[in-house]
C-alpha cells in the first residue's frame, strides 16, 4: 500500500468514527435501544466512508 | 508550444466495465489526469474514450494503468496472423520482443508449433501494416490472416456476452425473486391455498436469497469495492448499499428477530432479491437497447467485403479485401461489392450507391468513372483500378467521421455528465441526511405501528427508529440512481450521427450537431452551391425567328475556343440536337468575341462593344438585351455577313432543389443569405429567382468569413453552405460549415457537416436531423432528471405523515429500472425517423426555371 493510500485510509476513517461517534452521542439524550444506537451508528459509518472516501482520497494524492 | 502541438495524437480507446455517466467522469478524470494528455472524452454510449496525447510523454500502457486504477479495463484490439518461416522457439520469442516493443502492442503471443500469432494492439498507434512489417524485416513471413475478428464481429461478441450475461443473471434473479416473493405472500390473500407453508420459512428464504445476493448481485459489490478502493463511485455502489442493507436486515431478522428490525415477519428478503432482479432487468434491457442504437455504424461496417478478386500475374485471384494493393486491378461481378475505391478501366455497369450517398436510384458508371468501395454492383460486370485501399477509402472515412462524432460531447451532454459524475456523492448525503431526520425527529413525530411499505405483504409494526430510518435512507439510495441520466445524451447523439449517415449527411461531432440544431441564418455560396456552377443557354433571340439557326451559327462560331462561354453554346446546340461543325477559319478578339467563317459565311459573335466597332446595327435586339441583362444573363449578339441576325444568353442555372430548398429554410423560421464575388444586379436576379431576400454580393473569396464573422456579431448562430474547398475559410469561421456535394473524398473537407450528395435539400435534412437530435436529447434529459426529481422525495418518504406507507426498495428499482429504459426506448424511436423533407420528394422543384441567370 502506497504512503498516500494510508494517510488517506487513516483520515477518512478517523473522520467517519468520529461521525459515528458523535451518532451514538447524540442518542444519549433520548431513549434508544442499544440496536438503534449501535446500528445507526454503523450506518452512519458506512454512509460517512463512502462519502469520504472520493473526496479524500484523490485530494490526498493531489497533494 | 508549436512543436508540442504537432506531437499531439489521437486514439481511440475501448473501455469495458463503465455503467454509468460517473463512470465517464472518472475515467475523463483518471486519463486527464496523466502529464502528455491534453484531452480526454470518454462516451458511455459507444463504451470508447478519445484521448489526444503526447506519445513523448504519455504511454499506452500509463494509459491502461490510470484506468485500470479508476476500476475499468482497456480493451485492446487482437488480431491473429500465421506467421511462416519459424525454424525454433527462439524465432517466436524474437517476434514476440520485437512486436511488443512497438508503442501500441499491448500482448503479444507467439505460438511456434502452430506457426501463428495473437496480438493485442491499438491501431491508432500502431497500425497492423507496421506489425507486419516489424516481422518482415526480422526475416519472417506474414502468409494470411487468420479468419478472426473483425471490428464488427468483436463489437457484436462483446456485445452479445454482456446480454448473455445479464440474461442469465436475469434469469436467476428473476427466477428465485419470484419464488421468494411468494412465499413471503405465503400468509396472505388466496396464497395459502396453492403456496405450501414451508415456503414462507425464514431458513428457506435465506436459502433462497443468498445465491441471488452471492450471485447476480456479485457484480455490485465487486465493481463499487474496486471503484471505492480507487475513491470513487458510481451507481454500482448505490445497489451495493440497497441490496446489502436490505439482505442484512433480512439475516438479523431471521437469526435475532428481537433485535428491533420489525421482527421475524419483516425479513425483506424479497427486497433484496427482487430489489437484485430489477436493476439486472433495466442492465439486461439496457445492453440489448444501447447496440441497437449504433446499428447505423454497424450497418456501415458490413458494407466492407471481405474478399476482392484481383488480377495478379495475369491471372484472376481470390484475396481477402485488406490485402488489395494501390492500382491493382480488380474484377467486380453483377451483385458483388466493391471492396475499394476506384477508377473504372473496361465495363460499364449501373452501382447502388445509396449506403454512402443516401440516392436510392443506381447510378451508371462506366470508363472513366469514379467508384466507390462499399457500393453495390447491380447490373454488368467491370474492371477497375484501385486508387484509394484501406484507411483511405471513403467507406473507411465516413466510419471513422461518425465513430469519432459519435464519441465528442455536445455542449448539453457536458452538463448532464457533469451533473451525474457528481450525483452519486449527493445521493449518499442525502441518504444520510433522510437517515438522520428520520431516526431523530421523523420517527418520533410521525410512526405509527400500522406503517406499510408499498407492494409489501407486511406491516411495520415492529421495526424501530433505527429499522425504519435505515429503510427509508436505502430507498433514496435505490431511487436516485441517475442512469438514465448518462445514457440520455449519448444514445440520441449515436442514432441522430448514424441516421445522418444514412442520408450522406456526415456531422463531425456531437457539437456541430447541437449548433445545427439551434441555427438561426445560413449563408449560402451562390456559384456551385445554389448554382451549378457552370453557365449554359437560356435564351436564344433571332430576328427571322428561326432560334436553331442562330444557336446553330453561335455555337460553330465559337466551337475553337476555349472560353467557358463557348462550351456553353457548343453544350447547348447539341443538346438540341444541332449538328455543330468546325468553322474554316475561326479568331478570338480579346475582351469583346470572336469571328470565323463557314461555307462562305462571315459570322461575328460578342459583345455590344464588337457590334458597335465592326458597325453593325443592334436597335431591334436593345430592348430583349437589356430585359436579359436586367436577369444577370450574359448576352452576345450574332451577326452573319456583316448584318445583326439575333442574341444568345447564357447564365449560370439554379440546381433542382435549391428553390425547394430555401423555401424550407425559412418555412423552418431561419434567415437565408446569399453570398456572392458577382455585382449586385447579377447576385439580386438570382436572388429573385431562389427566394432569398438578403444578398451580400461583390464579396471576394476571402473577405466571406468576415461577412460571417458580422453576423455572428449580431448575435446569430451562423452556418454557412459552400464548397469544402474553396470557401474553407468562411465555414470554418462559420458555427456550422456545411460543406456540400464533397462526394466521397470526405478527409479533405473544412467543414463541420459534410454532405456526401450535390443536393441542397441536404442541407435542410441535415438541420431536421440535428434538430430531432437536440429534441430527442431534450425529452430524454426531462425524462431523466423529471424522474429523478420526482421520485428522490417519495423516496424520502415526503407521504409518509399523510398515507403511513412507505416506497419499498424494490419498488424504487422497479421504478429506476423503468425510467433507464424509457430514455433508451425514446431513442430508439430515432430509428423510424425520416427527415420531413425526404418525406416527399418532389421529383423537379424547379422544372420550367431551368433558364433562370445566375453569372
Amino acid at each position: 500500500m502506497k504512503n498516500s493510500d494510508l494517510i488517506s485510509a487513516f483520515i477518512y476513517t478517523g473522520i467517519s468514527l468520529l461521525a459515528a461517534g458523535f451518532f451514538i452521542v447524540a442518542t444519549l439524550s433520548a431513549q434508544y435501544s442499544n440496536v438503534d444506537r449501535f446500528g445507526g451508528a454503523a450506518w452512519v459509518f458506512i454512509l460517512s466512508m463512502i462519502i469520504l472516501m472520493p473526496l479524500i482520497i484523490p485530494a490526498v494524492k493531489k497533494r | 508550444m508549436a512543436n508540442e502541438l504537432k506531437n499531439l495524437k489521437t486514439i481511440s480507446l475501448r473501455i469495458s466495465g463503465m455503467m454509468c455517466a460517473a463512470c465517464v467522469a472518472h475515467n475523463e478524470e483518471a486519463l486527464s489526469s496523466l502529464p502528455g494528455v491534453t484531452k480526454a472524452v470518454v462516451n458511455l454510449a459507444t463504451g470508447k474514450a478519445r484521448v489526444e496525447y503526447d506519445p513523448d510523454k504519455v504511454t499506452l500502457e500509463d494509459m491502461k494503468k490510470a484506468v485500470s486504477d479508476a476500476g475499468y479495463e482497456v480493451v485492446l484490439d487482437n488480431i491473429q496472423l500465421k506467421i511462416g518461416g519459424m525454424s525454433c522457439q527462439a524465432c517466436a520469442s524474437n517476434i514476440e520482443t520485437a512486436v511488443g516493443s512497438l508503442p501500441g502492442v499491448g500482448r503479444v503471443v507467439v505460438n511456434f508449433a502452430t506457426g501463428s500469432a495473437g496480438i493485442d494492439y491499438v491501431p491508432d498507434i500502431t497500425p497492423l501494416a507496421e506489425i507486419r512489417d516489424t516481422i518482415h524485416e526480422l526475416g519472417y513471413d506474414v502468409i494470411e490472416k487468420i479468419e478472426g475478428l473483425d471490428e464488427l464481429d468483436r463489437e457484436r461478441n462483446a456485445r452479445q456476452k454482456e446480454i448473455r450475461r445479464q440474461l442469465i443473471n436475469l434469469i436467476i434473479s428473476g427466477t428465485l425473486g419470484t419464488v421468494v416473493m411468494i412465499g413471503m405472500l405465503q400468509p396472505y390473500w388466496i396464497f395459502p391455498t396453492f403456496v405450501p407453508e414451508w415456503l414462507n420459512n425464514k431458513i428457506i428464504l435465506f436459502f433462497l436469497t443468498t445465491p441471488i445476493v452471492l450471485g447476480p448481485a456479485r457484480q455490485f459489490f465487486i465493481n463499487s469495492w474496486n471503484g471505492l478502493r480507487h475513491g470513487v463511485t458510481d451507481m454500482n455502489l448505490l445497489y451495493a448499499t440497497g441490496i446489502g442493507a436490505a439482505y442484512g436486515i433480512a439475516i438479523i431478522n431471521t437469526f435475532w428477530p428481537d433485535a428491533g428490525f420489525g421482527g421475524k415477519n419483516a425479513t425483506f428478503y424479497e427486497a433484496a432479491a427482487l430489489l437484485t432482479a430489477f436493476i439486472i432487468l433495466g442492465r439486461y434491457l439496457e445492453a440489448v437497447t444501447r447496440g441497437r442504437t449504433s446499428e447505423a455504424i454497424r450497418r456501415l461496417m458490413k458494407l466492407q467485403p471481405k474478399r476482392a478478386r484481383v488480377i495478379r500475374d495475369n491471372q484472376e485471384m481470390d484475396i481477402p479485401a485488406e490485402e488489395v494493393q494501390l492500382n491493382e486491378v480488380i474484377i467486380v461481378r453483377p451483385g458483388e461489392a466493391l471492396p475499394v475505391d476506384g477508377l473504372v478501366i473496361e465495363g460499364y455497369s449501373s452501382i447502388d450507391q445509396s449506403m454512402i450517398t443516401g440516392e436510392s436510384m443506381p447510378v451508371e458508371k462506366g470508363k472513366g468513372d469514379e467508384v466507390t468501395g462499399g457500393t453495390i454492383n447491380k447490373t454488368g460486370a467491370f474492371k477497375f483500378r484501385a486508387t484509394r485501399i484501406g484507411k483511405d477509402t471513403a467507406l473507411f472515412q465516413i466510419i471513422k467521421l461518425v465513430e469519432d462524432a459519435q464519441t465528442t460531447k455536445a455542449p448539453i451532454q457536458k452538463i448532464a455528465d457533469k451533473v451525474a459524475g457528481r450525483f452519486i456523492l449527493g445521493v449518499h448525503m442525502l441518504s444520510m441526511v433522510t437517515f438522520l431526520f428520520w431516526f431523530f425527529i421523523g420517527f418520533s413525530l410521525w410512526f405509527t405501528p400500522d406503517s406499510r411499505m408499498m407492494l409489501t405483504p407486511y406491516s411495520l409494526s415492529l421495526v424501530g427508529a433505527f429499522g425504519f430510518s435505515l429503510l427509508v435512507s436505502v430507498t433514496v439510495l435505490v431511487i436516485s440512481c441517475p442512469c438514465a441520466l448518462g445514457l440520455a445524451t449519448p444514445s440520441a447523439i449515436m442514432a441522430g450521427t448514424g441516421k445522418g449517415a444514412e442520408y450522406g449527411i456526415l456531422f463531425k461531432g456531437a457539437d456541430a450537431m447541437e449548433t445545427t440544431a439551434r441555427l438561426h441564418a445560413i449563408i449560402f455560396d451562390k456559384t456551385g452551391t445554389l448554382t451549378k456552377g457552370e453557365p449554359s443557354v437560356t435564351d436564344v433571340v433571332a430576328l427571322d425567328g428561326n432560334d436553331q439557326e442562330v444557336l446553330h451559327m453561335a455555337a460553330v462560331a465559337e466551337k475553337n475556343s476555349e472560353h467557358p462561354l463557348g462550351s456553353a453554346l457548343v453544350s447547348g446546340a447539341r443538346g438540341k440536337g444541332i449538328k455543330v461543325e468546325d468553322a474554316d477559319d475561326f479568331d478570338a478578339i480579346p475582351g469583346q468575341g470572336v469571328s470565323a467563317s463557314i461555307i462562305g459565311h462571315k459570322l461575328l459573335l460578342g459583345n455590344r462593344r464588337l457590334m458597335q466597332e465592326q458597325n453593325i446595327a443592334l436597335e431591334k435586339l436593345l430592348p430583349e438585351a437589356e430585359r436579359l441583362e436586367y436577369e444577370g444573363k450574359t448576352v452576345m449578339f450574332l451577326a452573319i455577313n456583316g448584318a445583326a441576325s439575333g442574341m444568345v444568353a447564357v447564365a449560370d442555372t439554379l440546381k433542382d432543389t435549391s428553390v425547394q430548398a430555401i423555401r424550407e429554410l425559412k418555412r423552418m423560421g431561419i434567415e437565408v443569405i446569399m453570398i456572392t464575388g458577382d455585382n449586385q444586379r447579377t447576385a439580386e436576379a438570382i436572388a429573385r429567382q431562389v427566394g432569398i431576400d438578403r444578398v451580400l454580393s461583390e464579396v471576394l473569396p476571402e473577405y466571406k468569413a468576415e461577412e460571417v464573422r458580422k453576423l455572428q456579431s449580431e448575435g446569430k448562430i451562423v452556418a454557412m453552405v459552400g464548397d469544402g474547398i474553396n470557401d474553407a475559410p468562411a465555414l470554418a469561421q462559420a458555427d456550422a460549415g456545411i460543406a456540400i456535394g464533397s462526394g466521397t473524398d470526405i478527409a479533405k473537407e473544412t467543414g463541420n457537416v459534410i454532405l456526401v450528395k450535390d443536393d441542397l435539400l441536404d442541407v435542410v435534412a441535415g438541420i431536421q436531423v440535428a434538430k430531432a437530435t437536440l429534441r430527442k436529447i431534450k425529452e430524454n434529459l426531462v425524462w431523466a432528471f423529471g424522474y429523478n426529481t420526482l421520485a428522490i422525495p417519495f423516496g424520502m418518504g415526503v407521504l409518509y405523515p399523510f398515507v403511513a406507507q412507505l416506497v419499498s426498495p424494490e419498488l424504487a428499482a422497479l421504478l429506476m429500472a423503468t425510467s433507464s429504459l424509457s430514455v433508451t426506448l425514446n431513442t430508439l424511436r430515432m430509428q423510424g425517423y425520416i427527415p420531413p423533407v425526404k418525406r416527399v420528394r418532389q421529383p423537379n422543384a424547379v422544372s420550367g426555371l431551368e433558364s433562370l441567370p445566375a453569372q
